[in-house]
């Protein structure tokens, strides 16, 4: 059966009933064969959910990548784009899944203008890559998404995750120029460009920015960059409670230093991270080595006035912050986003509840590691709501995204419809967004 | 004293808005038949809502009469995007100018749409706070009008555009159903719709209230002007300056043909000799704009600036910033019409495409006056004429074509902040292949599946328009190009 939907709304409409596929292996393999497209890894190296895909392609250009998303469109296949690999849980657990799409093949940079601070790569690139060659000419792509540097260019974009430098630094939905997109008609489409000001045509990359690939397959996406900073210094406070931390974090936001970052921590956090077992705020500052210097004397200025004091540590620490979400054993995460001035309440809101937590205040990002069941999951996303902010589930179980709506969005059928123009047989991630039958 | 009869629209809508929101009569509507573009065309009704629940009546009544609807703030934009080209129903949102709420602590507001950008920045200043988005109209622009073009300005080289300073929006969708896009938080759970929205020109619904992020001020500012002897020697001082790391909050270029017609109306200190200036800003904490600032010296004095000035008072950087900003206003009197373009080029292209543009307007016998946002690559040729000479509007017409051509074969685009609106829907396939149309088709679709919303704007012909009962406009653009 194929589904096709020429209204809004048909597709959330649509009878259950079970999804067709053409999915003879080894007419498939010669087809995929023909289009060169191999893999290194065996289709169960690209399990989600416990569900192992029927095939793997891992195209080596873009041109392979949409002739392979044209047949498995064309054959009804459920297919889930993917690069590191380390947000398959992010959304509802997918109905369907038929054929990985393994993208990091596509990880070349194909535009770079240092003179004009502008990049154009494949969307497989790793992060970590694409930093270093734009370290050697001294600047950077000014993002740091959970869980690393590992994710691939594509899963950032698809994801549009964000870190501790949020709210200091633009987002990737701020800095990404333009996109090349791949759909299932086998179309490969551009919007945007390669300069830094463009409002020509619809911003189809903001669309795919965050759409967790279900609407296209990002294949090449053009960014504006910054200079790297000169110098980059990382404090700890320790504070007696997330109260006061909140307070003193709020005052360092206020001042307008050269800060990057400012993360609150709870006790459990901070015990993970070696920097006690009670509330610390962190620090970071870059930028020119005086403009840093005389940002760590203001900061000592203001803590004087709260009795307390910073302390130099690693830089590194926010790489570890980075990876906190994916350690072993970590099941579910969420993240809230509230005002600013609310994180390290919600942060203390959530002691109740076994998991750590950490938020950074520009961003109003708050992100734990809980251990907890769908009503009080739910009962959290109240408490963000009522702050006028939001509650997603990042990752979690599949029993879990089974019965919690891990985005807890109402767009008047928007995405839905959207969805019906874009992947009318919901080919890519199907079931992602909300509990569809297909 | 009415003299023409009411519609059943007409009826409709005054009911639902009351009748003195509701106008009709001939002389009523010509005010509304025009923007600050060269396009002109009379809407059948015009409203003015004073809340939400008012756009939702409208929008739903024209859906229930079938005509379009096309969304205005102040009507200050260049692209044709807040006239009714096709006719129907314009929903003037100037009387929703409430500031309903200042956050300062979390760093937004909420804002109705006809809010000016220059009331808001005032309202804002007492908090210590910004919204970053300045376009040179903010005194005659509105919030909402600068969401449907994503509006730039001169400090969106460090600061981004409007897109990047809008945290949400509440929507009246076509038809008339209300939805909230975004949050007040960033990175909202869900489709970005509204990055999607945001520069999508009055196509896709209409917006009643916008949550802004706002931006600390900084310690320091620091303004100043260098001049040169060429425009060339301005330019290669751009790159100069983003070569060594500093990329300013502003990077601004006035030509001499610009800087003769501004400055002696505003006295902002340009001299009439320079062949360009370059006015830059660096702010920050004190030790970093002494920093930047003398490495924009050296950058610019490297490149053969004769001559630096650093504005010593708030007095002296507002006249510098007025000299920028009322440079439009002053090319006004110097001509019975000039064309405004907006290009954008790779910065690094700048010098030559600026050769080019003079070049070629010296050719079509013009005189072009060029402002640029330098540091974005963002550039507003400026073309002087005079309508009643036979055929004039024409070849401006023309040249100003190839100018977008010249942006377009640099590595560019066609517009970096006004829009398409009608302006530029047939040069969107020199930069889109037929499947990126068909493919932006899809998004207006999704959310109007009539077609009926700001008809005719930024897709070219055949996509979405002259379909249906609709019949384009025919209009010569430019070499080969009508509508």
């Amino acid at each position: 059966m194929t589904s096709t939907f020429s209204t809004p709304g048909d597709f959330e409409k649509k009878p259950t009933s079970g999804r067709e596929r053409d999915v003879d292996r080894d007419d498939l393999e010669d087809l995929l064969g023909v289009l060169s497209a191999g893999t290194e890894r065996p289709p169960e190296q690209y399990m989600c959910d416990g569900v192992s895909p029927i095939m793997a392609a891992r195209p080596s250009s873009v041109s392979e990548l949409a002739e392979i998303l044209l047949v498995a469109n064309q054959r009804n296949l459920a297919v889930m784009p993917q690069g590191s690999r380390t947000a398959l849980t992010l959304g509802r657990p997918l109905t369907h899944y038929d054929l990985a799409l393994d993208t990091t093949a596509l990880n070349r940079v194909l535009d770079y203008a240092p003179e004009d601070l502008t990049i154009t790569v494949e969307a497989g690139i790793t992060l970590k890559l694409l930093q270093e060659s734009l370290a050697e000419q001294g600047q950077y792509l000014p993002i740091d998404p959970p869980p690393g540097d590992q994710v691939t260019i594509g899963g950032l974009l698809a994801t549009a995750r964000s870190g501790a430098w949020r709210g200091h630094l633009p987002a990737a939905r701020d800095l990404i120029l333009g996109a090349t997109v791949a759909s299932p008609d086998g179309s490969l489409t551009r919007s945007g460009g390669r300069v830094v000001k463009n409002v020509s045509g619809y911003d189809m990359h903001r669309m795919h920015t965050g759409a967790l690939g279900t609407l296209g397959v990002i294949v090449e996406a053009s960014f504006k960059l910054s200079p790297l900073p000169a110098a980059v210094s990382s404090f700890a406070i320790v504070c007696s409670s997330l109260s006061r931390a909140g307070t003193v974090a709020c005052e360092i936001w206020d001042r307008n230093l050269a800060t990057r970052a400012i993360t609150i921590l709870d006790s459990k956090t901070s015990a993970i991270l070696d920097c006690g077992d009670v509330a610390t705020v962190l620090v970071e500052f870059a930028a020119s080595e005086s403009v840093v210097v005389r940002s760590e004397e203001t900061l000592r200025e203001i803590l004087r006035d709260y009795d307390m004091s910073a302390e130099h540590i690693g830089n590194d620490i926010w790489a570890q912050i980075r990876s906190l979400t994916h350690r072993d054993g970590i099941d579910t995460v969420i993240r809230a986003g509230v005002p600013a001035s609310e994180v390290s309440g919600f942060i203390d809101h959530m002691e109740i509840i076994d998991g750590p937590s950490w938020g950074h205040v520009a961003a109003g990002s708050v992100w734990s590691c809980p251990n907890v069941n769908a009503q009080t999951l739910l009962g959290l996303r109240v408490v963000a709501e009522r702050l006028g902010g939001f509650l997603q589930l990042e990752s979690g179980s599949k029993s879990l995204r089974e019965v919690v709506d891990p985005f807890g969005v109402s767009d008047a059928g928007l995405t839905d419809s959207l969805k019906s123009q874009f992947d009318p047989r919901s080919t890519l991630n199907p079931g992602k967004w909300k509990a569809v039958s297909t | 004293m009415t003299r023409t009869q009411p519609s059943p629209l007409v009826r409709d809508l005054q009911a639902a808005l009351g009748i003195e929101a509701v106008l009709f009569e001939p002389e009523d509507l010509l005010p509304y038949e025009f923007d600050s573009s060269i396009d002109r065309s009379a809407p059948d009704v015009v409203v003015l809502p004073r809340t939400t629940e008012e756009v939702a009546a409208a929008a739903r009544i024209a859906e229930e009469h079938h005509v379009p609807v096309v969304p205005r703030g102040s009507g200050t934009g260049f692209a044709g995007g807040a006239v009714a080209v096709m006719g129907g129903l314009l929903v003037v949102l100037t009387r929703m100018n409430a500031i309903r709420e200042i956050d300062a602590a979390n760093r937004l507001a909420v804002v109705e749409p006809g809010v000016i950008n220059l009331d808001l920045q005032d309202a804002l200043s007492s908090f210590g706070l910004l919204y970053a988005p300045d376009p040179s109209s903010q005194r005659i622009c509105t919030i909402g009008g600068n969401v449907g073009t994503n509006s730039g300005g001169p400090h969106t080289l460090a600061h981004g555009s409007t897109v990047n300073h809008v945290l949400g929006l509440e929507v009246v969708l076509p038809g008339g159903s209300v939805v909230n896009l975004g949050s007040r938080q960033v990175d909202a759970p869900g489709i970005d719709l509204r990055g999607l929205f945001v520069g999508s020109e009055g196509t896709l619904g209409i917006v009643t209230a916008i949550t802004v992020r706002l931006i600390r001020e900084n310690e320091a500012i620091r303004t100043m002007l260098a001049i040169f002897s060429t425009v060339d020697e301005a330019s290669n001082a751009v790159s100069e300056v983003i070569r060594r790391r500093v990329v300013p909050m502003a990077m601004e270029m006035l030509d001499q043909e610009t800087i003769r017609v501004v400055e002696p109306r505003v006295n902002a200190g340009y001299p009439l000799d320079a062949g360009a200036v370059l006015l830059m800003e660096v702010e920050g904490l004190v030790e970093a704009v002494d920093q930047d600032s003398e490495i924009v010296i050296e950058a610019c004095k490297s490149q053969g600036a004769r001559d630096i000035r650093i504005a010593k008072a708030a007095e002296e950087r507002e006249a510098l910033w007025e000299g920028r900003k009322s440079a439009i206003g002053a090319l006004g009197h110097t001509a019975p019409a000039f064309y405004l373009l907006d290009g954008v080029v790779p910065r690094s292209r700048l010098p030559e495409v600026l050769h080019q543009v003079l070049g070629l307007s010296r050719e079509y016998g013009f005189k072009c006056a060029n402002m640029f946002h330098a540091g974005d690559g963002n550039l507003h040729p400026t073309v002087l004429f005079d309508p009643e000479e036979e055929g004039a509007t024409e070849r401006v017409l023309q040249l100003g074509g190839e100018i977008m051509k010249l942006c377009v074969d640099a590595g560019g685009s066609i517009t970096g902040e006004h829009g398409i609106g009608t302006e530029k829907r047939e040069y969107m396939d020199w930069i889109f292949s037929e499947a990126d149309l068909e493919a932006m088709s899809s998004v207006r679709l999704a959310f109007d599946p009539t077609g009926r919303f700001n008809p005719c704007k930024i897709l070219p012909t055949g996509h979405g328009c002259a379909q249906g009962h609709f019949e384009p406009i025919k209009r010569k653009l430019g070499p080969g190009i009508y509508v």
